[in-house]
């Protein structure tokens, strides 16, 4: 094409077709028309070559016979499909019972026979153009660049006319008014796409939930540390001499208030010191559904963790005592960015925070000693109760995870 | 009423309760130590440790301590400074995890042991294991082994798993790195008993999981999650090969590099001409 643009140049000019009348037009047969058309839009066709000119021959009925069996292969591969999708059993069986491996085939069965079906029709209709539609090469001419100067003139005048007819520059009342009702219909879009985002995170005061937690005791009842045994709705209490040397759970805050009678709790208290597990009976918790969800509560994580024994101890001034003997208790949300900081190394009482590689040192009141981090996690305090359970004296005394505008230390 | 009985009657029957005070003295001794050794037996509580088992496989485990840790270990367990750490109180499920796994007899020094062939066969280590007990003490392992030790609840299971163990071995187990070096090996090769064992004693830098943190019942459960999800089975998979179980990335790139591709050849092939 781009071989000769001065020759299918001139082509353009000279070949400017003739308008045939109506009655021309009626007697042109398909062919003539497509020519005109053709000439129209300054296409050109090279050569165009019937694959098989002559109907009817062993080669073409091959090639039909090709294109075919795509389609039935599609047919019958959607058929495997619709069978597969209603009949295989699909219900969840886990890798050690019975039939697991049927199961296990569920989904590539469907998205094999599925993906086969439309992947075949697909090549049906490339392998009918590919075999069959006629060989073809056909140019048509790109006229690229900007509109002619008289088109454009006269395009940018029938604008200004249009705007001058309608006299908004002289009617000022419907022009401000137009213009006011678009300013606030488009204000008002914006509101309703962004405006949820717009909040004051500072309406609660001192009880904002970036400066406090679910550690805080609200009504002055006791808040109990709680660890999670793969039920949300069981309710069970650490107790100081529950953790090994050398060892780390994650805990949850549990308001005393959260148990509807005190004596039911009394009862579960004592019950827990003999040394088995105990767990809270559910019909005994004020809402057992926000019980369960405190073991999902994104700031309260805690790691409570005990050194093991003639490890050094280096404490932050103002937390001397927010610990109980060897065990310390530090915020799980990494001061850098907030991700669970739970990798805990127990010989070189390293917490490695495993989005950004901070490590803090758990026996120097969780300090960052690598990484982005700048601020050692949060420390909660906690003591022993005359039971042997462990709780929190008050909530953190600064905010946990990442920093933010307002916060000072 | 005795005033009443026949003098005359008295000296035989005085002679015969001599006699039979000293049988029946001798009975009620006989009957006491039996009922005494018989309540202790019944009352006596189950010994939480194994007691040190046929002192020939203690003597056995010695010769083992003697031949390959002592070096490191020292002739007491005490440690040897730059060396090894102490024994006492590591226990018997210690043992079996560093030398069932082959990390000890440690090859060298470094950030982390690595899991090789096991150096001693299963009764060298229950020896090896029998004589650190009988002189150190400490957490000791369940009687059954293998597939006895998978528990039933694998939601549970999963649970646990996710809060107390992804967090460095990865959510399907596949293990990860920790600071300089160290870490967190893939729990497909390890056995139910290394798994328990390490949850016992918390090998290396790994915390200790002791029976009161998880109950027994709840390391069953998690080893039953590992067990179903690790690679060596087939059923943990639907929808074909897991990628190593690493999630997205690989997914992504997998469908970017080799989906991508197969969509430039096939449009390519759909426009070419003959």
């Amino acid at each position: 094409m781009s071989t000769r643009p001065a020759d299918s140049q001139s082509d353009h000019a000279d070949a400017s077709p003739r308008i045939p009348s109506d009655e021309e037009l009626a007697q042109m047969s398909t062919d003539d028309l497509v020519r005109l058309g053709n000439q129209i839009d300054d296409i050109e066709v090279v050569s165009s070559r019937e694959r098989f000119p002559v109907p009817g021959t062993r080669a073409e009925k091959r090639a039909e016979r090709q294109v075919a069996g795509w389609f039935i292969l599609a047919l019958i591969s959607g058929i495997l499909f619709l069978v597969a999708f209603i009949a295989w059993p699909w219900e969840y069986r886990s890798p050690t019972e019975e039939g697991a491996w049927i199961y296990a085939l569920y989904t590539p069965i469907i998205g094999v026979t599925f993906g086969l079906s439309v992947f075949a029709v697909g090549m049906g209709v490339i392998a009918y153009s590919k075999k069959l539609l006629p060989e073809d090469l056909t140019i048509q001419q790109r006229h690229d660049g900007r509109s002619p100067e008289i088109d454009r003139r006269t395009a940018a005048a029938r604008l200004v006319q249009t705007g001058q007819q309608s006299g908004l520059s002289r009617r000022k009342l419907i022009y401000r008014s137009m213009g006011a009702a678009g300013g606030v219909l488009g204000l008002g879009v914006l509101v309703a796409a962004f405006g949820g985002l717009v909040k004051n995170p500072w309406k609660e005061g001192p009880d904002s939930p970036l400066l406090v937690t679910d550690w805080r005791s609200k009504h002055g009842e006791r808040v109990y540390v709680r660890k999670f045994n793969g039920n949300a709705r069981d309710v069970v209490l650490v107790r100081a001499n529950d953790l090994e040397p050398g060892a780390m759970e994650t805990v949850f805050p549990f308001h005393a208030d959260e148990v509807r009678d005190p004596a039911v709790l009394e009862e579960f208290l004592r019950a827990g010191t003999t040394g088995t597990e105990v767990v809270l009976p559910e019909e005994e918790l004020v809402d057992p559904e926000h019980v369960a969800e405190g073991v999902r509560s994104s700031d309260s994580p805690v790691m409570l963790i005990r050194l093991r024994p003639n490890v050094a101890v280096i404490k932050r001034a103002g937390q001397e005592d927010f610990n109980y003997g060897t065990l310390f208790a530090y915020s799980k949300i990494c001061s850098h960015m907030g991700c669970p900081t739970s990798l805990y190394e127990d010989q070189t009482n390293r917490i490695l925070c495993p989005c950004h590689q901070s490590q803090f040192q758990a026996n120097e009141y969780a300090k960052p000693v690598f990484g982005p981090a700048t601020r050692p996690l949060a420390q909660l305090p906690i003591a022993v109760d005359d039971q042997g359970y462990l709780y929190a004296r008050s909530d953190f005394i600064e905010p946990v995870g990442p920093a933010f505008w307002e916060r000072n230390s | 009423m005795s005033d009443e009985k026949p003098q005359p009657a008295r000296t035989p029957v005085r002679r015969g309760s001599k006699m039979r005070r000293r049988l029946s003295g001798l009975l009620a001794l006989g009957v006491a130590l039996v009922a005494v050794g018989g309540l202790y037996t019944v009352f006596t509580p189950e010994p939480d440790q194994a007691i040190a088992a046929d002192p020939a496989i203690v003597r056995e485990g010695q010769q083992i301590y003697d031949n390959s840790c002592i070096t490191c270990h020292g002739s007491n367990l005490q440690g040897v400074q730059g060396r090894g750490p102490s024994l006492v109180g590591v226990g018997e499920a210690s043992v079996y995890y560093q030398v069932s796994t082959g990390r000890m007899p440690l090859a060298a020094q470094g950030a982390a042991a690595e899991r090789k062939p096991p150096r001693y066969d299963e009764a060298q280590v229950d020896a090896l294991g029998a004589f650190i007990q009988a002189n150190g003490g400490g957490p000791v392992l369940p009687e059954e082994r293998g597939e006895a030790l998978r528990g039933e609840e694998l939601g549970r299971g999963g649970e646990l798993f996710r809060l107390n163990c992804a967090s460095c071995h990865n959510f399907t187990g596949r293990g990860g790195a920790l600071s300089q070096g160290k870490f967190a090996p893939n729990l497909d090769p390890a056995n139910e008993s290394q798994i328990y064992a390490a949850m016992l004693s918390g090998p290396a830098n790994m915390p200790t999981f002791a029976d009161s943190q998880l109950s027994p019942e709840e390391k069953r459960d998690i080893i039953g999650y590992i067990k179903s999800v690790s690679s060596n089975n087939t059923g943990a998979n639907p929808g074909g090969n897991g990628l190593g179980g690493f999630g997205p990335v690989p997914e992504g790139i997998v469908a970017f590099f080799v989906g991508l591709a197969a969509l430039i050849g096939i449009s390519l092939w759909i426009g070419s001409r003959q």
